[in-house]
This record gives C-alpha cells, structure tokens and sequence, in this order.
C-alpha cells in the first residue's frame, strides 16, 4: 500500500520523456525577487516592480502597524479559585450608612471586584428616600485618600497595634481626667462603648464638638421646649416657608431631607397647580436664599431684629425695630402670609445664638408650626454638641486640669475660632491621643495616632433621628493598618471582644433575632413606625426676654463678615477631595478656593467695578485676575481675592470656611503629605474671624474692615457671565399668577415659534428636509424640573464618581479645561444694585443627546455617532479631536481632554512638565495607583486628545438591557437609571425610556407639559433632554425684573426661529 | 514720423529696458548661478531657525497635549484655524494669476506668475499645517482619509466639512504643484543648458525631465497648461468656498452665514494679492528684476486690490444688515455685541478688521499711491494683518459667546506655542521662497519672451535703417531684389 502510485495522466503512469519535461518546467521561472541572488549588490540586482512593490506594501504596513500601536497590554490574571458568591465584572450592592461627625446618610455602596467605586442613597430610607448630597457622593473618594494615616504611631514614631494599646493603657491609668472629645456621636452601639469606656475611667467624661455648632438651637429649645435637642422638620407640609438665613437646602441641619420634602411642595403640574411660598431673609446670597421666591438683605447682626420684627409683625402687623422701608415692608408681608398659612407653615434660622432661636421658636408657636411642620416626636440627633462645653474645655486644658485628651477624629486646632489656643492647650495635655483619619492639623499636635477607618471600611449603625437607624457593614477589608475608634476604645477599656461581634450582639438583642438583625443589616435601615407628630410642650417665658435682647442686637459697624459653610468643604474635612474641591460652588462656580464676596455696590465704591456698566463687567468676567482685598478684624487680618456676586447685602462680606488647610509650620510639603495634595494651598482659613458671645460661637463679624490691597489672585469660576440675557429659548421662567392665568402661555409661545415649520406636532419632520426615522424600542430621554434644582451639585459629583471624570485641576479650570460632563449654570436676573431684587435660577446642563445633532454631521471620521435609541454617542478610539463637535455645540457640553489628566495615554511621562499647562498636584494624586482604585472599571478611561461628554450613563442602559434580557422579560423601569437623577435628593431629574407610555418620564411631561420647553428648540436640534420652566410664585420673574429695574438686556422683542 | 513706422501706443510696454531674449535669460538665471548675497544667508538662517521654533512648539503640543494651546472648552478653535484660513487665503492670489488670467489672456501675468505660484504651494503647505497638528491625536490623522481598511471597515464621515477641506486643499495643493512644475520645465532646461558644473547639468537634468524644446514638447506643453488652467480655475473659487462651509454650515451664530463662500473667495483674493505685492517687491529688488516686474504691474495688482478689498467691506455690512434685519437675539449679539462694539473685549478686533480691510485699501483710487512702492508696501503689509483678523474675528468672537451665556468664556490669548506654530510656519514659508529663489527661476524665462515685443523691435531698428537711406537707393534696393 505504501508505494502505491496514482497518476493523472497516461503520460504521467509511463513517465515518458515529455511529461517529465513538463513537469519540470511547470513552474517556469523563480518568482524574480532580490533575495534570490545574494551574491549581487541591491543597486545591481535590479530589483523588480515586484519587488518595489512588495517593500511598498511592507514599509507602509509596518508604518501604518506601528502608528495604530496602542498601550502595552496589561494582562489581568484571573482567580485560580474564585471566592464563593462573587463573580468579576458584576458588582455587588452593600447597604452602609455614611458618618461625617453626626451627619449619617443610608447609602448603597457599589462594589466591583472587591472596591467600592459608587455610592448611592438607600431609598429605604424614611428621611432621605434614596437622596444624596455632593459630599455623600464623594466620600468613597476618601477611602483612596493617598494623605491617610497608614499605621499608629506614637510620639511621631510607627509602632505596632499592641505596642500602642500597651503604651496608651499605660498611659490612661496614670493621666489624670481623661476627656473624650468627639464630634456627634449618633451611633446606639457606639454610644454604649463610650459610656463603658468612660466609666472604666472614673472622672473621665466625654465632650462632643461640632465645628459648625447648632449650639445656639439646643439651647433655645432647652428654654422653649425643655428638651436640648432638635426637632425634624417637615417642609413637605408646609405651605409658607420662611428662612432667616438657614441654609437648609445646602448646608442646615439635613438638606438632603429638607431638598426632597421641600421640592415636593414646588413641582407645579397639572395634578398640583399649587405651590409652596418661600421668603429668604439674609445677609449674603446662600444656595437656599438663591431658591427663594422672595428674598430680603440685611446685614448679619441684624438677624435677631428681623426675627423679632417677624414676631411683632404676626403679633401686630407692623415689624417694629426695622428702619430698611423694603426690609419691613418685606417681613410684614411674610409674616401676613405665615398667619394665612398656620398650621402650614414654617420658620427656620440659621442663627448661632440662643435668643435668636428663642425668638423663632416662639414664631413658630405663633403660626402653628409645632406638631404640623415641626415634629417633636422624632428629634434630629445630628448636632448635639455645646460650644460653651468646649470652650471650658480648652480652658481646662490651658489650666492643666486635663490629664488625657482622647480626639475622636475632630479637628478643633484647625476649625475651632481660636485654634491656637486650642493647640497651645493640647500642648499642657499629658497624653493626647488622635482617633484620627489622617495627620490633622490637630492629630499631629497628639502624642499618639491611632488611625481610624473609612466608613466603608467600618461596622457601625447611626440613629440620625430617633427611632431611625441605619447599619453600617464594611465593603472592603481595610486598606492600611487602621482600626475603627470603637474596637480601640473597647481595647482600652479592656474588652477583648472585636467591635464587630459587640455590634452583632447589640443589635442581634435589639431587634429580637440574628435573623433580623441580618435583615436590618441588608436593608440598612431600621425605621421606626410612623408616630403622629404631637407637638412640644412649648414655654414662653424666656421668648419675651429674648426679642428683647436680640432686638437692640445690631450694630453700627460699616461691614460686617459672614462665614458659611458651602455645599463642597463643609467645616473642611473634605478639603483634600479633589471631585468636591473641583465641584463649582452653587452661586459664585468658582472652586479650588475660598474668596470674599461683597457686593455689586462695594464692587464699585472699592474696588472700582460698575457691573452696570457693560464695559466694566466685561473686563470683569472675561479676566480670571481678581483684585485682592484685605480682611481685618483686631489684630486678624486675611488678605484673599474678592469675587462681586450679585444679590449680597450691600453692607456685608462672606468668606467660606473649610479652607486654607495647613500642617503646623505652614510647609507645603509636610501639608501636602499629612493632609493631602487636593487641600494643599486651596483657600485660607477665615473661621478665626468668628465670635463667642459667651454662650455660643457666631459665624460672623461685626468689627470688620476691609480694603483694596495690591496685586490681584487668580480664582478659578466654570461659568464667568451671570445674565441669560433674557434669552427665552434658553430658560423659561414665569410667575404662578401667570402660569394660573394663562396655563398655556410656554405651550402656546413654543407653538407660535414652531408654526412656520409643521408646528409642535410635526416640528421633527417640517423642521428639516433630511427624511426622521422610526425610534422603535427604546428611546431615552430627560426631564429636568428647574423648579425642583436648588444648584447644590450632587449631581455633578455622582456623575465625575460614574463616569471616570477626569479631576483638572485649579490650573486648568483657569484655562477653561475643565471636564465636567454635568453643570449647574446659574443665572442672575435683576438689578445688581438692588440685593433684594436679585433672583437666581439653576439649569442642569448636560449633553442633550440631540436627535438632530449638530456635533454628529461635523466630525470627518463619524466618531460620534446616533444611537438607535437616541443616544448621541461618543467613540472615544475613533476620535482625532478636531474639536469641531464642540464648537459646533449650541449647548456647549462637550470637554476635549487637553492634557494627559488621567494617565491613560500611550505617550509615556507627558504628565510633569512646567511651563504652559502644568497640571496641578491633585491630578497626580488622582493618578496614583490608590485612587485610581476608585475608577469605574465599566467605563472607559479616556486619554489625552479626545472629545467625551454625557453619555446618559450607557453602560448603566446597556446592564439593564442585559439584565432584561437574560430574564427574558421587557425593559424595565428600574432597569436602567443614570447617575445623576439617582443622585437628587429633590428628585428633579426624570431619566426613562419615552417609547414607554407607563414610563415615570412620560408622566413628567404629559403632566408638566404647560411648563416643558427645549433649550433652544428652534434650531431643530431635537434634543432628549426637556426642561420643565422655573415658577416663581413672586410678583416678577426673570427678564420682566430686570426690564422693571432698567438693567441691560438684548432689546430683541421676537425672535424668529434660526433658520 | 514716415507711415512705415507708425506705431499706436495702446498700452505701455510689459517689459521695459529693451531686452533681447539673450538678455532676458541673463537676467533671469543669474541669481542662480551667482553665489547667494549675505542678504540672503542672512534671511534664509532666519527663516530655518523661525521653521526650527515652529517644530519645537509643535513638538511640545504633540507631547503634552493641545493644553500647551490656551483653547478652551468654549473656544475649540482660536490661532490654528485662523492660520489655516489665512495661509489658504493667501495661497490664492498664485492660482488667480496663473489659472484665470492665462484663460484670460493678461499678458502681464507673466512677470508675476512664477513668483505667485510658487508662493500659493508653499501658503498652501504652511496651511496644511494647521488642520493637522491641531489634531488631539495627529498619529491618527490618517483616519481622514477613504480607503478600504480593517478597522470595521470604518469610513469617513462624507457629510462633515472639515472633510470636504481635506480634500479640496489635497487637490488645491496638487494641481498648483503640477501647473507650478509644468511652467518650470522648459526653464529648468534652459538652466540646464547653461550648467557648467557636473552636479548642476545632472540636478536640472533631472528635474526638466528631458525637456528638448521640440515643437511637439511645446505643443504638449501649451495643452497641458492650458487644461491645468481649465483645473486650477474652479479651484480659486472653490476651495476657500469649502473653507467657508467649516463655518457657514455650523449652527453658531457669526458662522451660519450664506454670504461666505463669495466672501471667502474676495477675501482670499485680496490678502493673495497682498502677499504678493509684499513678496515681488522684496524680490525685484533684491533680483534687480525692476524691469520685469514694473510698476505698471503693481499698479494693476492694487486695482485688484482696492476691488477686492470692497467687495470684502460691502460683505462685512452685509452681514452687519443681515444681522439686524434678521432680529435673531443670538445673531444680533454676535455680530452687534460681539463685534461692532468697540468696547466689548474682542470689539478692538473687529475694527482693526475694518480698518485694515476696508478703510486702508480705498488709498489706492489714487494712481500716485497706486504706483508708489512704499505705500503699496505697506498696504500689502496692513492688509495681510487685517485679513489674519477677519478670520480670527469671525473664529473667535462666534464662539466665544454664543447660545448659552453660561459658557461664555474668558479671554483668549494664545500661549506661546501657539504663537511659535505661527512664526514655525512663516520659517517654513520663507524657507522654501528662499530655496525657491536661488534655484529656480522666479520670473517665467519662457513665457515672458512670448510677450517679449521683439518682432516688433526688429521690425522697428530694420526701419530706423531703411528710413535713413535714400528713396533712389531704396528704389534700387527694391528694384535689384525683383531681379
């Protein structure tokens, strides 16, 4: 069989002499080629079209090869043996409960692959319902904190876990009173360690510091009510609000709460026609006051006057005490209002001091609001803290009558007015031990650091309203050598047990069962049944004394100083998140800094700029340059750049806190280091301006002076023109007498602007000669609620956190590089020179996924593309970044990535340079390898070169759809969300599928069609995002204020359409 | 005066001096084969150390990214566009004169026309520079181009501008070089000719192609240029009308405009023949060429100039008119805001624009000023610079404020690679006229003999000695050649 032979051909099975001939020859030649001789040289040799040809081919393949080269491949090794339920690529939900001093949220935190990378509100909350705020969504940033305190130390030096217990143990027994200072403590569990703790240690005792006190609160309600504490309060039932300068949509109390009950009572639709009437009586322009319907200056000393001028007004109609005509006439109104409301209406201050909040409490009697909108069944335990209480503290610690000083992660020697005589306390402290997060300005004062988690890290529970609370579990194990403060106080007390298992005692007896307690542990929350609201028993005998007093409470001075805290740093223990140091503040959009706002007039009369003068406020806005003005009080002085905002009491300045964050010696580096990068040189510290009344620290300064200096500071704003120009087609806004008159009014202007081209009905078709395609399936859509924006920025953050979104840094917010995917503009209308008729408005802007999109038809190589359901849709590895889709973006929302900010570029060390364009250092802190743990792995990280912007959170779709999909059943409504409506507290953003008829998205529009309009809708963009207009149950709204006060506006009387 | 040399003085001559066609090709050639002036050391250094300047700002902005640029998120395009836009501009005065005229039968384009297209290639390649490094990833810039590939296979998008400009500045830039090149040969031939040295006879051996001056040579010669003229014509009006559709086919307001190709178009007219000026009178002074490129030619340019330069004026009230009749808030504030108020941040821009490019040139309805040097220098000079504004005026302040006032932005200024990038491309540009004029012939050898009135010349000195002779002898002379 081996030699059997086969043939084609007769010739072939005789092998005659032909067909070897044949067969030889059948391949005539040797293909001509170079290689073939050797021996003769390449010139010589020549070399054939073929070959020409063939190194053509190979020298453009290997150009073209080596130009398309990307990145090296990292490989990803995969688990040998994969841990029980966990699967990689799908992330797992944890509820946990975020704790910033007594502020606790419920959250969900997402985990991928072991990191938690997302946070979201847990809607099984009773307050917040799911809401979050900025500083809730950042907070898994500070888990990657790159400044945290790695391991314990002990006079400066790194010990083990034991080496410390045995030294603090020791040193404990031979202190003297041991003090446990810490912030509000709400924790049931923790609550019980300390009490064990202290009384391990008889005479020791625990004092609780709030950096932004409610001091003067818990007073007064100590005196009205008997009970220091602090009521919940419900805005949802409230049809009349008035704030007296509290900030509780930003900063007061629990905005989270109070957005989402608040903006219940504002979203106009056709099943709600009504809405709720907000008076804002303050001294500078707060995010809350930016949302009233009617607001009213004054200067900050002159807080008790308003509020007892409120009360006699509800008592006798006339607000006695106050000379300001529009001031009085204002607070006559509101108080008129606030009686026709009883029962439905509310009055909130902001105010530190006690006689203050004495008075308010007895207005609130006056109107009914005890046991309607304030519920006293259910107390907020977020702040508890006494200023008076630690200010004998700090004097005991100066006495020496402090033999150990325990800091529970608090940060008095940078927060606290008088820091230094804080430090120069802790100094005569014979221990002082820091329960600390990182090396704080107060941390490294103490002896020894004992470093605590994250709460994602942590076991814990908090009780923010009584009879509320929410579990705490951890999502990672912990990062560095940390220990949370209750396994170290157990330790110290000399409890062996883990904290872990004390917690799952404690609960496991509380809630009756290990059962429920795993349950409680996965919903997060524990609520309590619903009690009916019975009121306080109020007392009015120390409300008389009180207006008294308050009432001759205003001074003369010039100028007065107002410190507030703002949406982004708080008391500034997020000063080294660089996604908060980057979120623009909600009325100035400026970031990376703190700066003095004054007002248009002292903009004028110092620093010499009319911003009526359109000459002048062009300089103004198109220069980052801003003059220099210094800040003194007694021997205090602050030298920062000063920003003119719109709607500031003419006679009053405000300088946020939380900045100007530095390590003992004020080096650079030691900052950078100890308390981070982000923080480093952001801001200067202004709380040494506050004041102690003997009871309570006010956050603010009468005695103030203030004066141009030399020399001008760059401040860092993301939007620098604060008019919309009464430009329509951009913002929408009405009264609601307008709206109540003619319900129509935006439908039927819409319609008269669409006529020439097929009307509102067939705008798509008419608009354009270009054939409309079907949308079968999805299509997604938007609804935005301006109402329902109150500007405070989670939103912004949520969607950074989402979607990788690069941090740029101070450096390149200058330049305008900032890449933001969400903004929040904000708009002022009115005359600058009258505070009070200022009115602000905020528009979520963002990609508006145009079904006729300008940005797609421009690019040369179709980088950015229409999805068939309605995303417009970004192909990072196609784009070339010509930057004409930007351009061409009447929305403005497309961000070009001008330097490498994220390291994901094959160029390699293009980061560090000097010169044009350097990137500040919280870029590469972003960049380390820790923080970079924090990136969504579902979502590309772009580099240097291309164009991103919104994508409506497609990866999120694109899960639900998967999810839909492998149940097979048809997309949900829960499928499929994006970030940023998950986000609001206020719940103004509607994301959903519009094919849907059941969808909530087409319930907002149908139901808010009389208030739905399209930013720029004429120019046929198409866009998915709708708007619902802003209503101002006020007497004028937008351009029709700024005609009545003779301000600059384009006199355009019709606008036709672009065409 | 006898009737045998009456002459009708219709029009001055194109070339003064009495040449001969000897003389001509001495003139021509002999800045190539002397050894180049200081003058020109000294110029041609500047120019590569400017180019070299130029490759280091280029670099710094490849590596690190467009932020080395002071563009910002709402002004996407600022010095690059605007250098785009005024390089191609410029290039078009070269096509005009050699393309239109030659259709046209403007004898005296033939004293400029070398010069002109020589500059129009290299305008058009400092302006390729621009679309192209401005890139965020210029290595992938390749993805502009239609071919068949492997990466879906994905294709360019045909409905963007910025496409349609690669492919009118490729083709601009290939039928100039063509055209420039085929006018080239039979000079280079003659250089060639000439050549005493090895290396020279072999380089513009090479480079004329083999170029014998046969009849039939010429007759291809003559036929080409005339179907590469039929080419280049549409393109003067094509390719900056593409440009203008980067801008009149947005939605921005100060771009959406339908009066920009014919405005493009003058425009790039005007500032080419700027340029132009600028350059030939550096050139026929530095060449000793005044008799070639005469005043009567520069005056005939500034006529095209201060046409041009009106027709650019009546465009810029067009738009203002438009603007306001128009009553559109977003148009109104471009055009009224924006621009024609002088005190708004960019206001100084726009009335520099005016000013330069329209006001200035209407000097020339003057012929004194029309036919003085100086003022035609520096004319061409303000011209150029107004022009550079008309685009920066129109990129600029379109987008720095436009829908959403939210975005309005701050000031741009460039950063200095971005002014680097733009003295790079005058390196470059310079580089090669340089280059250009030492080893090429700036002045077209054989076409100027066409217009050369040597017959007639002839015609005339053979008069001048018959005339002296007298009628008996003449009538000798006549009566002996009958025999």
């Amino acid at each position: 069989m081996a030699n059997k032979k086969y043939w084609q051909s007769f010739s072939e099975y005789n092998e005659s002499e032909q067909h070897s001939r044949l067969a030889a020859d059948e391949f005539r030649e040797e293909l001509p080629s170079v290689a073939a001789d050797a021996g003769r040289e390449l010139e010589t040799s020549g070399a054939t079209r073929r070959d020409f040809l063939k190194y053509l081919g190979f020298s453009t393949a290997a150009a073209a090869l080596a130009a398309s080269c990307e990145n090296p491949v990292n490989k990803a090794i995969p688990f040998v043996n994969k841990p029980d339920n966990f699967t990689p690529g799908v992330a797992d939900y944890y509820a946990t409960t975020y704790v910033c001093d007594g502020e606790s949220v419920p959250v969900v935190a997402k985990v991928r692959d072991g990191r938690p990378i997302k946070i979201e509100g847990n809607t099984l909350s009773a307050f917040t319902k799911g809401g979050t705020s900025a500083r809730v969504q950042a907070s898994v940033l500070d888990l990657y904190d790159t400044s945290r305190q790695r391991f314990p130390m002990a006079n400066g030096n790194a010990v083990s876990w034991e080496q410390l217990d045995k030294m603090v143990g020791d040193a404990l027994r031979s202190s003297g009173q041991i003090v446990l200072l810490s912030g509000t403590v709400t924790s049931p569990s923790a609550k019980q360690v300390i009490s064990e703790f202290l009384a391990k240690y008889p005479g020791s005792k625990q004092v609780q510091y709030d950096a932004i006190s409610y001091s003067g609160m818990l007073l007064a309600n100590e005196s009205s009510y008997g009970r220091r504490a602090i009521p919940s309060y419900r805005f949802e039932n409230a049809k009349v609000v008035v704030s007296l300068g509290a900030d509780f949509l930003g900063t007061w109390l629990d905005p989270i709460t109070f957005q989402r009950a608040f903006a219940s009572t504002r979203k106009v639709t056709s099943a709600q026609t009504d809405m709720s009437k907000f008076y804002a009586f303050e001294s500078m322009l707060s995010m809350t006051g930016a949302n009233a319907d009617e607001r009213f200056t004054h200067k900050p000393s002159e807080a008790g006057a308003v509020a007892s001028a409120l009360l006699n007004a509800l008592n006798s109609g006339t607000a006695t005490g106050i000379t300001n005509a529009k001031l009085k006439a204002g607070i006559e109104k509101a108080a008129k209002d606030l009686k026709a409301a009883a029962g439905a209406a509310v009055v909130v201050s902001g105010s530190n001091n006690p006689a203050v909040q004495t008075v308010v409490n007895a207005i609130n009697e006056a109107i009914g609001a005890n046991g309607k909108t304030i519920d006293w069944s259910v107390t907020n335990q977020t702040k508890q803290g006494l200023d008076s209480e630690f200010a004998t503290l700090v004097a005991d610690m100066e006495g020496g009558r402090i033999g150990a000083l325990i800091v529970l992660d608090v940060n008095p020697a940078y927060n606290y007015f008088d820091g230094k005589r804080f430090a120069d306390g802790l100094k005569k402290v014979k221990t002082s031990i820091a329960l600390s997060y990182k090396q704080d300005e107060t941390a490294e004062l103490c002896k020894f650091i004992a470093p605590v988690h994250h709460y994602l890290e942590s076991w814990g529970d908090a009780e923010a309203y009584s009879g509320h609370v929410s579990m705490m579990q951890p999502t990672i194990s912990p990062l560095f050598s940390t220990r949370q403060y209750q396994d170290s106080l157990l330790k110290w007390t000399g409890n062996t047990t883990s904290y872990e298992n004390y917690f799952r005692n404690f609960w496991t007896t509380r809630t009756g069962s290990a059962d429920n307690y795993m349950k409680a542990l996965q919903d997060g929350v524990i609520e309590a049944a619903a009690a009916t609201a019975p009121a306080g028993t109020y007392n009015a005998g120390a409300a008389t004394a009180a207006a008294t007093s308050v009432g001759s409470a205003q001074k003369a001075g010039a100028v007065e100083l107002v410190l507030y805290e703002n949406v982004a740093m708080g008391d500034g223990r997020h000063a080294n998140n660089p996604w908060l140091q980057e979120l623009p503040d909600p009325i100035t959009k400026a970031c990376w800094d703190n700066y003095v706002m004054v007002s248009p007039k002292f903009g004028r009369e110092v620093l010499g700029v009319d911003l009526t003068s359109q000459r002048d406020a062009d300089e103004y806005e198109v220069h980052t340059n801003k003059p220099n003005v210094s800040v003194k009080a007694g021997n205090k002085e602050i030298i920062l750049p000063a920003l003119i905002i719109p709607g500031m009491n003419d006679d009053t300045i405000a300088i946020a806190l939380g900045y100007g964050r530095s390590s003992a010696g004020n080096d650079e580096t030691v900052t950078a280091r100890k308390i981070g990068r982000a923080a480093n040189g952001a801001g200067k510290n202004a709380v040494g301006f506050a004041l102690y009344n003997g009871a309570t620290v006010d956050r603010f300064n009468t005695g103030v002076t203030i004066s141009k200096v030399d020399g001008t500071y760059k401040i860092a704003q993301n939007q620098t023109h604060n008019s919309y120009e009464g430009r329509h087609n951009v913002l929408q806004e009405l009264t609601l007498q307008e709206l109540k008159e003619h319900p129509t009014a935006i439908l039927d202007e819409r319609a008269n602007e669409l006529k020439p081209w097929g009307g509102l009905k067939d705008f798509e078709k008419e608009g354009s000669p270009y054939p409309v395609y079907d949308r079968p399936g999805a299509k997604w859509g938007m609804s935005i609620d301006l109402n329902a924006c109150f500007g405070c920025g989670a939103c912004v953050v949520a969607c950074n956190a989402e979607n990788n979104v690069p941090v740029v840094g101070k450096n390149e917010v200058l330049r305008f590089h900032d890449m933001h995917w969400m903004r929040i503009d904000r708009y002022f209308t009115g005359n600058p020179n009258d505070p009070d008729s200022i009115q602000t408005i905020f528009q979520p802007m963002l990609c508006q996924h145009c079904d006729n999109a300008p940005c797609e038809n421009v690019c040369p190589v179709a980088a950015t593309s229409h999805s068939s359901e309605g995303i417009n849709q970004m192909i990072y590895n196609r784009c070339i970044g010509t930057r004409y889709c930007a351009n061409n973006c009447p929305y403005k929302v497309r961000r070009f990535n001008w330097a490498d900010y994220t390291g994901a570029d094959s160029f390699q060390d293009n980061q560090p340079h000097e010169g044009t364009g350097a990137l500040n250092d919280a870029v590469f802190m972003m960049n380390d390898d820790l923080t970079r743990m924090v990136l969504n792995p579902d979502v590309t990280v772009r580099s240097r070169g291309v164009m991103e912007k919104c994508s409506f959170c497609i990866q999120r779709q694109q899960e639900g759809k998967l999810k839909a999909k492998k149940e097979n059943r048809p997309l949900a409504e829960s499928d499929a969300s994006v970030a940023c409506a998950q986000a609001c507290p206020a719940n103004a953003i509607v994301f959903g599928n519009v094919n849907s008829q059941s969808s909530e998205i087409n319930k907002t529009r149908s139901e808010g069609r009389n208030r739905l309009f399209y930013v720029l809708e004429q120019l046929h963009t198409l866009p998915s995002v709708s708007y619902l207009a802003k209503v101002r149950n006020s007497p004028t709204a937008g351009d029709h204020a700024i005609e009545e006060a003779g301000g600059h506006a384009m006199p355009a009387a019709h606008e036709p359409a672009e065409h | 005066m006898s009737l045998m040399k009456y002459e009708s003085q219709v029009r001055p001559p194109l070339v003064v001096g009495d040449k001969d066609y000897h003389q001509v090709t001495e003139d021509i050639v002999r800045p190539i084969e002397a050894r180049p002036s200081g003058l020109w050391w000294i110029g041609f250094l500047v120019s590569v150390a400017l180019l070299l300047f130029g490759v280091y700002s280029v670099y710094r902005e490849v590596v690190y990214g467009t932020g080395q640029w002071n563009l910002h998120k709402t002004v996407g395009w600022g010095w690059d566009i605007t250098n785009f836009v005024w390089w191609v501009g410029i290039g078009h005065a070269g096509t005009l004169i050699s393309a239109i005229l030659l259709l046209f039968r403007q004898g005296w384009r033939t004293g400029v026309n070398r010069a002109a297209e020589a500059m129009t290639i290299f305008a058009v390649m400092c302006a390729g520079q621009f679309p192209i490094w401005h890139m965020g990833r210029v290595w992938m810039a390749f993805f502009v181009l239609p071919y068949p590939n492997t990466r879906g296979p994905l294709w360019v998008n045909f409905n963007s501008p910025l496409l349609w400009d690669v492919f009118a500045i490729s083709t601009y830039f290939t039928v100039s070089l063509l055209f420039w090149y085929t006018g080239l040969l039979p000079d280079l031939a003659t250089v060639r000719d000439r050549a005493r040295l090895k290396w020279r006879k072999y380089m513009y051996g090479m480079l004329s192609f083999g170029w014998t001056g046969s009849t039939k040579h010429w007759q291809r010669h003559e036929s080409l240029s005339l179907v590469l003229a039929g080419l280049s014509t549409p393109l003067v009006l094509s390719v900056h009308t593409v440009v203008s559709f980067d801008f009149a086919t947005s939605v921005i307001p100060g771009w959406h405009t339908t009066i920009f190709p014919p405005y493009f178009v003058a425009g790039a007219i005007f500032s080419g023949f700027a340029m132009v000026q600028t350059l030939l009178l550096v050139t026929r002074k530095v060449l000793s060429l005044e008799e070639y490129i005469t005043i009567e030619h520069i005056e005939v340019m500034n006529k095209v100039i201060v046409l041009t330069g009106s027709i650019v004026g009546i465009a810029y009230l067009t738009e203002l008119f438009v603007a306001w009749y128009g009553q559109n808030t977003f148009e109104m504030w471009a055009f009224m805001e924006n621009r024609a108020n002088p005190f708004s941040p960019y206001g100084w821009a726009y009335w520099l624009m005016m000013s330069c490019n329209v006001l200035s040139p209407q000097i020339f309805w003057f012929r004194k000023l029309r036919r003085n040097i100086t003022v035609t220098f520096f004319m061409s000079v303000i011209v150029n610079i107004g022009m550079w504004f008309e685009r920066f005026v129109i990129i600029v302040t379109s987008l720095y404020r436009d829908y959403l006032p939210s975005s309005w932005a701050t000031y741009y200024t460039p950063t200095i690679w971005e002014i680097g990038f733009y003295l790079g491309t005058f390196g470059l540009f310079f580089t090669c006229y340089f280059l250009f004029s030492k080893f090429f012939p700036v002045i077209a050898i054989a076409e100027i003999k066409h217009i050369l009135k040597r017959s007639g010349d002839n015609y005339k000195e053979h008069m001048d000695v018959v005339e002296k002779k007298h009628s008996d002898e003449l009538f000798v002379e006549a009566h002996a050649e009958h025999h």
